[in-house]
């Protein structure tokens, strides 16, 4: 057995784990693009997500925040097949419904640091690959940490 | 090709179904209020219903005559689908508060909801948004919420304490009070004590530094936040090694709610096991203030007293569990614990003396606990790579779920847990966020089984006891009724005599108990309300049912209208 880390998306596409129905029947999740948000002068952390054509993603997967906050979120379905999205939200998950070929928009708040998931819960659409993330990165306020000297981390 | 479809924006998915969205307003729950809480049996007011944990109800309509004919009011059902933040441990863990009919319960993965306790009608929910990766012991639980101040109180697993509008559930104030990236996380039901809120760390398999922090009920600012491991130079300072690193890891984690008497304005907190839990090489001393019980002054933070159950601990032997505050004949003001160690002790809570000790449990090989409270520890994980055997296992004779006390019997019930377990110490460096054990555990996959123990705290002789081939892995509930209501963790929800301990009757929840029933009464019925869906820490107490049905109902029970 072989294991590979340097040219995991070449990896991935050899082994066939990165589409439909080749080696799996879906996609395995975690194999797309990464994104960044940007934060807008209002505070407001913006990113656009697409669902391409018969691939069954969420295109970036991974969505990566500078920290916790508000966002607002763009999501276009470029796909030929209707999805939707139910987003992570404080206070209660958001859904949206995507049609073929619409666009829309998901006004979140998270906390962050941390990782959160959604997906497309219609079918079994979320097996298949339309799930991702939302990633939080920053660290909590110095109010909340503990009173010790910096810690080692992993 | 054509523009887009317009999708327009996101909504709430609560919007899409039939929750109400808005509760009756109920009168104010104040200090004042809860102080007096065992006078309106008809609520649940707090945590443990009362200030003083005895999880006892002067309710008497359901009898040891009558609760045979006792029958499911309604069921609701959490909803546990999707991702979870730690789905292998979800748990429904909470208590139910019931205020002027309107219950307010929490369940995982952040939710929280009012329910009309007559007919288990969704009024409102709020969900707060769970990291998927927080640093989690003991699985993605919450033990209940606290309501006051027209608000109702939850601390999140991402150690967040927010307070919602009790009427609607939307958000009134959010204040982060743990460092996630710290190994940080929240778990327990928060406190109400005069105009603040209440609520402690949890975090210690993570070697959090523990604290207990007091807020602002109004406004969420902090107004005291108390350390349960001293800093160099401190009191108890001297127990832990002079010039190392130890104290900063120490554990001593709050995660279970605490007990308060209003005329000395003491909080009795329990504190978790020292990090790591079972390398004591590394934090030689004492290491207070781990598995104790500290008395703390609710006006300024400050311990007053302290005891330690388990000086050094080496065995993941916490005190968080409950402190139960009763009076002796004579008026001597006490405190009950039953701890993980399998002893059980009687305290003076003016001053922290120890009153009496004995053990609860049958099997005690860690060490032994003399009448006057000498601890001999005599089987610990000690050589590198050495498994040992010992009882009681980690999750210990009685873990964090609640005994109850009835005043008529004199008698307190508990939950007991006969489980062992092998530990083979494993030393290793401290990482933030990284498990912080310093051996490999496994507890006792087929040996086990459990009981609940009638015992009177002034003698410590056992009355009676209720034999079950399962470990008693959650709370009990005691009715002036004369019964005893207990969860099991093979589903069944059964009432005991509470002067006999015959069972008289039972209901199989379809999944295990791991959770603390309550009793109200809403229009002259009395009912029993009680959340079933086994999980959160099964590895540690009873890994003989990791395979069990998971469930996530809360039942309500009563007797036939007519």
């Amino acid at each position: 057995m072989t294991a590979t880390a340097d040219d995991r998306a070449d990896e991935l596409h050899a082994a066939g784990l990165d589409g439909q129905n080749r080696t799996t029947l879906g996609r395995m999740l975690g194999t797309g693009n990464v994104g960044y948000a940007e934060e807008g002068e209002d505070g407001v952390m913006r990113a656009t997500v697409r669902i391409p054509e018969d691939q069954l993603i969420f295109d970036p997967s991974i969505i990566v925040f500078p920290h916790g906050g508000d966002i607002e979120l763009t999501l276009i379905n470029d796909d030929k097949n209707t999805h939707c999205a139910l987003l992570p939200h404080n206070g209660d998950p958001k859904i949206i419904w995507l049609v073929n070929h619409s666009k829309g928009t998901a006004r979140l708040n998270l906390d962050g640091p941390g990782a959160y998931w959604y997906g497309s819960t219609t079918g079994n659409d979320e097996g298949r690959g339309l799930t991702a993330a939302l990633v939080m990165g920053g660290e909590v306020p110095d109010s909340a940490k503990l009173d010790r000297p910096a810690q080692p981390r992993p | 090709m054509t523009d887009y479809v317009d999708a327009g924006e996101a909504v709430a998915h609560r919007t899409l179904s039939n929750v109400k969205g808005e509760a009756p307003a109920t009168r104010n729950v104040d200090y004042e209020r809860i102080q007096g809480a065992r006078s309106e049996p008809e609520n649940w007011l707090t945590y443990y219903g009362t200030y003083d944990g005895q999880r006892y109800s002067t309710l008497n309509q359901i009898t040891k005559d009558n609760v045979r004919k006792l029958v499911p009011a309604w069921v609701f059902q959490a909803g546990s689908t999707g991702m979870h933040s730690g789905a292998s441990t979800y748990s429904f863990e909470a208590t139910p508060l019931v205020v002027d009919g309107v219950m307010y319960v929490s369940g995982p993965d952040g939710k929280v909801w009012a329910i009309d306790p007559k007919t288990g009608e969704e009024l409102w929910r709020y969900k707060h948004a769970s990291p998927f990766d927080t640093s989690l012991c003991c699985g993605n639980v919450n033990r209940g919420v606290a309501v006051g101040h027209g608000k109702v109180y939850m601390y999140t697993l991402n150690a967040h304490l927010i307070a919602l509008d009790a009427t609607t559930g939307e958000k009134v104030w959010d204040t982060t009070n743990g460092d996630v990236r710290a190994g940080e996380s929240g778990s327990a039901a928060p406190l109400i004590v005069k105009d603040m809120v209440v609520v402690g760390s949890a975090g210690g398999e993570f070697g959090v530094r523990g604290h207990l922090d007091a807020f602002d009920a109004q406004t969420g600012e902090r107004r005291w936040r108390c350390y349960t491991v001293p800093k160099p130079g401190e009191p108890g300072s001297e127990t832990w090694p002079e010039d190392g690193e130890a104290w900063q890891r120490g554990g001593a984690n709050c995660w279970i709610t605490p007990t308060y008497d209003p005329e000395l304005e003491l909080l009795f907190q329990g504190t978790g096991n020292p990090a790591p839990d079972f390398d004591g090489g590394v934090r030689p001393g004492d290491n207070l203030y781990t598995d104790s019980v500290v008395a703390i002054d609710v006006n300024s933070g400050e311990i007053r007293w302290h005891y330690q159950f388990t000086p050094h601990d080496l065995w993941d032997y916490d005190s968080t569990m409950e402190n139960l505050l009763f009076d002796a004949p004579d008026g001597r003001k006490l405190l009950a614990h039953a701890d993980k160690n399998g002893y059980f002790f009687v305290i003076d809570r003016t001053n922290g003396e120890l009153v009496r000790v004995f053990p609860f449990v049958d099997r005690i090989t860690w060490g032994e606990i003399s009448p006057d409270g000498k601890v001999t520890p005599k089987i610990y994980p000690d050589e590198e790579g050495v498994p040992v055997h010992f009882w009681p296992g980690p999750a210990g004779g009685k873990e964090w779920t609640h005994m109850s006390y009835n005043p008529e019997t004199g008698l307190i019930y508990i939950p007991v847990q006969e489980v062992g377990a092998t530990a083979t110490r494993r030393r290793r460096e401290f990482k933030e966020s990284i498990p912080y054990w310093g051996a490999g555990v496994a507890v006792d996959l087929d040996d086990h089984y459990g009981f609940v123990s009638a015992v009177d705290p002034l003698t410590g002789e056992e009355k009676w006891r209720w034999n079950h081939e399962y470990p008693m892995c959650a709370s009990n509930v005691s009715t002036a009724g004369g019964l005893v209501f207990q969860g099991t963790p093979s589903g069944e929800f059964v009432a005991l005599d509470a002067q006999t301990g015959e069972k008289l009757w039972q209901f199989q929840c379809g999944s295990g108990h791991h959770s603390s029933p309550i009793t109200f009464e809403v229009d002259g019925r009395q009912y029993v309300a009680v959340p079933t869906g086994w999980g959160g820490w099964v590895e540690g107490f009873l890994p003989g049912l990791l395979g069990a049905a998971a469930g996530d109902a809360l039942f309500c029970f009563a007797l036939p209208e007519d």
